[in-house]
């Protein structure tokens, strides 16, 4: 009872905090990030002005925009939302789990994450949009939901240990997918570093256009796009190491993971060749945290067959 | 319909869901921007003294962007990080002959064409940007009726917002000099108005 009570909790909390990614994400590309000047309330309010009549006195209206506002304060509410959902289940581990280490411990942390990357949402904003720290904002967010994806799938496991029959994990398959999970990761670094290279040069020059913004960059903007294509092929190597598969939901998830590359190019390339529109950015952005989740999960269903 | 694929055809339509809420969102910021920096009044007609002894009037600001500021030399709080920024903003756009400057001394009495060159040397290094002197009076009332800043008490009652003027003489936005977040505010406003032609 308790297991099935914590799973659907570790399942909100996780699709809540994907949800908080996209919209984190809507922020960053629509430019909203400063649409309230102060933190955690906007413009000295708890519910964001809707007229500038509402701006208190000491606070300078020069920026009030109600629709960035809005936008801003909804990633802030959606985060409290997510907060409250990762306190809950947290509570759920402390009382139910103190002997299932796993569990307790990747909960605390994943509270741990949300509350800091909360506070760094406040540097966010006083840092003016400083783009190394709305980068760190964005891989703080990774990492919880990579912890969440994490606790979701162990406590899947505690409910339905029928569904996870004994085969063996070969170590082909192991080193393959860590492998997998550590070059997306250095793949979405090294995303985030034209990100916030873009945007510092950005600054400076306000002029230049997207396409002369991705030219002025290093070569090292190229890693990425090889990186990218080198994943597709290790990616593709898995779904071979897959095809006799052991159960459905391993094969599935090995399948969405190929996909999901596949689709990332094609989002990466639209972004050059179209001058990054931003809902592009939005779902390329937003693509790198599923990876990153979905292959940790599968990591984990795998370990358990191992063990079995 | 397998349940799978029944799951694959929900997470399409809540992608697409998704996809259109975002969509609609980047719109309306987009919009909202333009919206942000409606016109909100007319520079007046004037004539005042460029630092190199040009008379610059209103006309000047035809067919430009133009940022205005009031200053003076020998204010030591505010007036220095206002040029400071500014100088940055001229530093920034200058690969565009759209974007100019001015400030306008609002102590004409100590700060003569000599001491304003001088001045501007430390911040400008082009000709985009004017250092203007005029009569005491004509500049309060450029302040306070034709800029909508206050000038009370002069030299040091003087605004410390910069105002946008778009290249029709329309005043488009106010914004505070001295802090930086309304800095980059100014400057994705001026971006703005740049791609409008």
């Amino acid at each position: 009872m308790s297991n099935k009570f914590f799973f659907r909790s570790a399942f909100i909390s996780t699709i809540l905090s994907y949800l908080l990614i996209f919209v984190g994400g809507l922020v960053r590309v629509s430019g909203s990030g400063l649409g309230c000047p102060d933190w955690p309330k906007c413009f000295g309010r708890w519910v964001p002005p809707t007229s500038i009549e509402q701006i208190p006195a000491h606070i300078d209206p020069t920026a009030f925009n109600i629709v960035l506002a809005w936008i801003e304060y909804g990633n802030r509410m959606l985060g409290v939302i997510v907060g409250i959902s990762i306190l809950l289940m947290t509570i759920i581990a402390v009382i139910y789990f103190k002997k299932n280490s796993k569990i307790l411990f990747s909960s605390l942390l994943s509270l741990f994450l949300v509350v800091a990357n909360g506070g760094l949402g406040a540097i966010v904003v006083s840092s003016v949009l400083n783009p190394f720290i709305v980068s760190l904002h964005m891989i703080l967010a990774l990492f919880l939901v990579s912890v969440l994806s994490y606790v979701t799938i162990e406590s899947y496991k505690l409910i339905n240990t029928q569904k996870f029959t004994g085969i063996l994990l070969s170590k082909k398959i192991s080193i393959s997918l860590i492998a997998l999970w550590i070059f997306i990761v250095i793949e979405i670094l090294l995303g985030t570093g034209i990100r916030t290279n873009i945007e510092l040069i950005a600054i400076d020059n306000p002029l230049l256009s997207k396409g002369e913004l991705l030219e002025s960059l290093n070569s090292y903007k190229y890693f990425h796009s090889i990186l990218g294509f080198s994943l597709l092929f290790l990616s593709f190597y898995l779904c071979y190491l897959f095809k006799d598969d052991f159960l459905g939901l391993s094969k599935q998830l090995v399948l969405f993971i190929f996909v999901m590359i596949i689709l990332q190019i094609f989002l990466g390339e639209l972004m050059i060749f179209f001058e990054m529109p931003q809902l592009t950015r939005l779902f390329h952005t937003w693509g790198s945290s599923w990876l990153v989740g979905i292959i940790i999960i599968l990591y984990n269903t795998l370990q358990y067959e191992q063990s079995q | 319909m397998s349940s799978l694929n029944k799951k694959l055809v929900i997470a399409f339509l809540f992608i697409f869901m998704l996809g259109s809420f975002g969509f609609y969102i980047i719109d309306k910021a987009t919009k909202s921007r333009i919206d942000n920096i409606s016109i909100i009044g007319q520079v007046p007609s004037f004539s005042l003294t460029n630092f190199d002894g040009s008379v610059i009037t209103d006309q000047q600001l035809n067919d430009k962007i133009s940022i205005v500021s009031f200053i003076f030399t020998q204010c030591e709080g505010a007036c220095p990080i206002m040029s400071e920024n500014m100088s940055v903003l001229q530093q920034r756009f200058s690969a565009s002959d759209d974007v100019q400057f001015l400030s306008i001394t609002t102590d004409p009495d100590y700060d003569t064409l000599d001491i304003l060159e001088k001045f501007s040397s430390n911040y400008s290094n082009n000709d985009n940007w004017f250092f203007l002197r005029g009569n005491l009076i004509e500049i309060i009332e450029l302040s306070e009726k034709g800029f909508y800043l206050s000038a009370a008490l002069l030299p040091a009652g003087h605004s410390t917002r910069f105002v946008l003027v778009d290249k029709e003489l329309n005043i488009r936005k106010y914004y505070e000099g001295t802090i930086e977040s309304n800095i980059f505010e100014l400057q994705s406003d001026i971006v703005t108005l740049l791609n409008q032609g």
